[in-house]
């Protein structure tokens, strides 16, 4: 079973691609599966391809230095889950979620590879049910964007804008730990 | 030439100043007048309001609730008033139900004696003996000079001695527990319903004695004052001796223990003082300090909203007292260097402080005292204004008291919630608190624009 038009147009990146154009996009993505577990994405490594999850919940996660009782360690600390809404996950996730769960009909991740060459993943991603999900490879996508430039107009205009999104919330992610930093050497 | 045509300008703008001053001066004292009227009378019609909205309901609800804590608090009164409900529920009863017996019975008893009724017993002779009646039984005395005799009333009489019987238990038990609770406690346990906004002073020293008295002159301060220490009681109660105002108790225990403090009701009080202990000392003896951080630790563990203000001697202390969150510090020492060279720089200065610091009566000196609301608002120099032209005093500055920095109200809802709860998560692990303690800070002589506000408390001179 491959992948259809409509499936790649539920993921917010190709939201505003005409499905003729969609079904071109279909074509170069691998549909693969995956079961609980499976690490998707690893932190640090570089990566050429997209993800785009049709159905199931995974969990994003980051390596942190975090304090103990016995000290700091670094550890794996989980950020986000997101999970698909049509079709919603197959399967319960294997652990209950101790971070919100973000819901949308699809989701695109590693969006940074369609922008950059090998492209740095910035976190860990686990898959928390089973997964279905497919493949996009940068080189091929190019060539499509070549044939059709209007895809990377929409297209990148929604990466560009999760981008600028996410580099607000790190802003203020940063004058919060600075606040908190300050705060503590007071005391 | 020249320099005579500046003077004579000179002059004539100076007269001509005069002159304006002087055309300005009605309208400038209407303008001021003015202003504080209408500040005055927006201050007395809200007061008014709020009285005469208050009084309306305020008698009986105010007796309601106290009639009510007190019914919730007291365990004797509690079965009492049921005693006597009881006892008067069954007088009516029986009267009616038994009026013919009742009121028979009444003549054969007293006989030739007084009776409401003149020769024939009227009913409050006939309610009399039934109420009579029923203490006896009530109290489990049992004359039996009066008894029902009709079957019904035998019966209710059956069922009002039963209830009787877990009444008179309970009443007897109220009574007992109340005479042992009393005995436990013993003598220095402090009335509750009085300490609420008190000051509380641990430590004593001759410093002690001086600033009761300056809070004594000042009628708008808190007037309950404990003190812990332990001094003598005999130095104790030859020192606070002559307070009208104030009302002074003295715990004789270890101001350092929080059993102590607790019993002075240190989380309701108003202000928690702590000064260099001189009790049971020699004379060349120093009062140890590291009591003083080690009660600020105290009561700030027990409850983080106290206001405590530490008198220290030794330099070294203070910041260990910042260290405990003691809201203000007391460092005379602090002060000398300022007094002397003051003394070369700007004579005169010194005086000034100690003639405005060590004014003892009442109206005069640096006082704070509460905005009224209708100033609220205004700039600095209608605020000025207004006491200069109200009260005839010089309105130097201003003690703002500044909320506490909230490192979770400033976060907020920005940024990710993964980071905000991290940052919770591991100051709270580390030990700190996400919020500084309320304080006072001074801004004096403000531009004239300067905004009042309502945690403004105008310093005045009077």
């Amino acid at each position: 079973m491959g992948v259809n038009a409509k499936q790649i147009q539920k993921i917010n990146y190709f939201s505003k691609v005409s499905e003729d154009l969609c079904s071109e996009i279909a074509k170069v993505v691998k549909q693969k599966k995956c079961s609980p577990k499976t690490t998707l994405l690893k932190e640090g490594e570089a990566g050429d391809t997209m993800l785009l999850i049709f159905q199931g919940q995974v969990e994003v996660s980051k390596n942190m230095m975090v304090k103990t009782s016995s000290g700091f360690t670094m550890s794996t600390k989980s950020i986000i889950r997101l999970e698909t809404t049509d079709p919603s996950p197959a399967n319960k996730p294997i652990t209950e979620p101790t971070v919100s769960v973000v819901k949308a009909p699809a989701f695109g991740i590693g969006e940074f590879s369609l922008v950059l060459d090998n492209a740095k993943r910035t976190s860990h991603v686990t898959a928390m049910t089973d997964i279905n999900y497919g493949i996009i490879k940068l080189e091929d996508f190019s060539n499509i964007v070549d044939k059709h430039p209007s895809i990377g107009g929409s297209v990148y205009f929604e990466v560009a804008k999760s981008a600028v999104n996410n580099l607000a919330t790190a802003t203020q992610d940063i004058s919060n730990l600075t606040q908190a930093f300050f705060f503590a050497l007071a005391k | 030439m020249d320099t005579n045509k500046k003077a004579e300008i000179k002059f004539s703008s100076i007269d001509d100043i005069d002159k304006k001053i002087h055309a300005n001066q009605v309208l400038y004292d209407q303008l001021h007048q003015s202003l504080v009227d209408e500040i005055v009378s927006k201050d007395d019609e809200a007061q008014k309001k709020e009285k005469s909205r208050k009084s309306d309901v305020s008698k009986t609800r105010n007796f309601l609730l106290k009639f009510s804590d007190y019914y919730q608090s007291n365990e004797l009164f509690r079965y009492a008033l049921w005693g006597f409900v009881a006892v008067f529920f069954s007088t009516t009863i029986l009267t009616i139900i038994e009026y013919p017996l009742f009121s028979g019975s009444v003549k054969d008893d007293v006989g030739d004696g007084f009776m409401f009724g003149g020769d024939e017993p009227n009913w409050v002779d006939t309610f009399f003996h039934t109420f009579w009646w029923a203490v006896v039984t009530f109290t489990t005395v049992g004359y039996g000079d009066v008894s029902p005799e009709t079957h019904l009333g035998k019966l209710l009489t059956i069922i009002i001695m039963i209830l009787n019987l877990g009444i008179v238990t309970m009443l007897t038990g109220a009574v007992s527990s109340v005479l042992v609770a009393a005995r436990l406690k013993g003598d220095d346990t402090l009335d509750e319903t009085k300490f609420y906004g008190h000051l509380i002073i641990a430590g004593w020293n001759p410093a002690v004695q001086s600033a009761l008295r300056l809070i004594e002159a000042n009628e708008d301060s808190a007037s309950v004052v404990i003190l812990i220490n332990e001094t003598e009681e005999e130095i104790i109660k030859r020192a606070v001796s002559g307070f009208d105002r104030l009302d002074i108790t003295h715990l004789s225990e270890n101001f350092t223990q929080e059993g102590v403090l607790k019993k002075a009701f240190i989380e309701e009080c108003g202000t928690f003082m702590i000064v260099p202990d001189e009790s049971g000392l020699l004379p060349n003896e120093k009062p140890d300090e590291d009591k003083t951080v080690l009660t600020a630790l105290t009561a700030k563990s027990i409850l983080e909203d106290i206001q405590v203000v530490a008198y220290i001697l030794d330099e070294e202390y203070i910041s260990h007292l910042h260290r405990a969150n003691v809201n203000e510090i007391v460092f005379p020492d602090e002060h000398i260097p300022h007094m002397l060279a003051k003394h070369v720089t700007d004579p005169g200065v010194p005086q000034l402080f100690d003639e405005l610091i060590t004014q003892e009566k009442q109206d005069k000196g640096i006082q704070v005292v509460s905005i009224p609301k209708g100033l609220v608002g205004l700039t600095h120099n209608k605020v000025s204004a207004y006491y200069k032209f109200k009260n005839k005093w010089l309105l130097v500055g201003y003690a703002i008291k500044k909320a506490g920095f909230s490192l979770e109200e400033q976060m907020g809802e920005s940024g990710s919630p993964i980071i905000r709860d991290m940052i919770k998560e591991q100051l709270d692990g580390a030990g700190i608190k996400l919020s500084s303690d309320e304080h006072v800070i001074v801004e004096i002589n403000p531009d004239d624009e300067y905004i009042i506000d309502g945690k403004h408390k105008a310093l005045v001179l009077r």
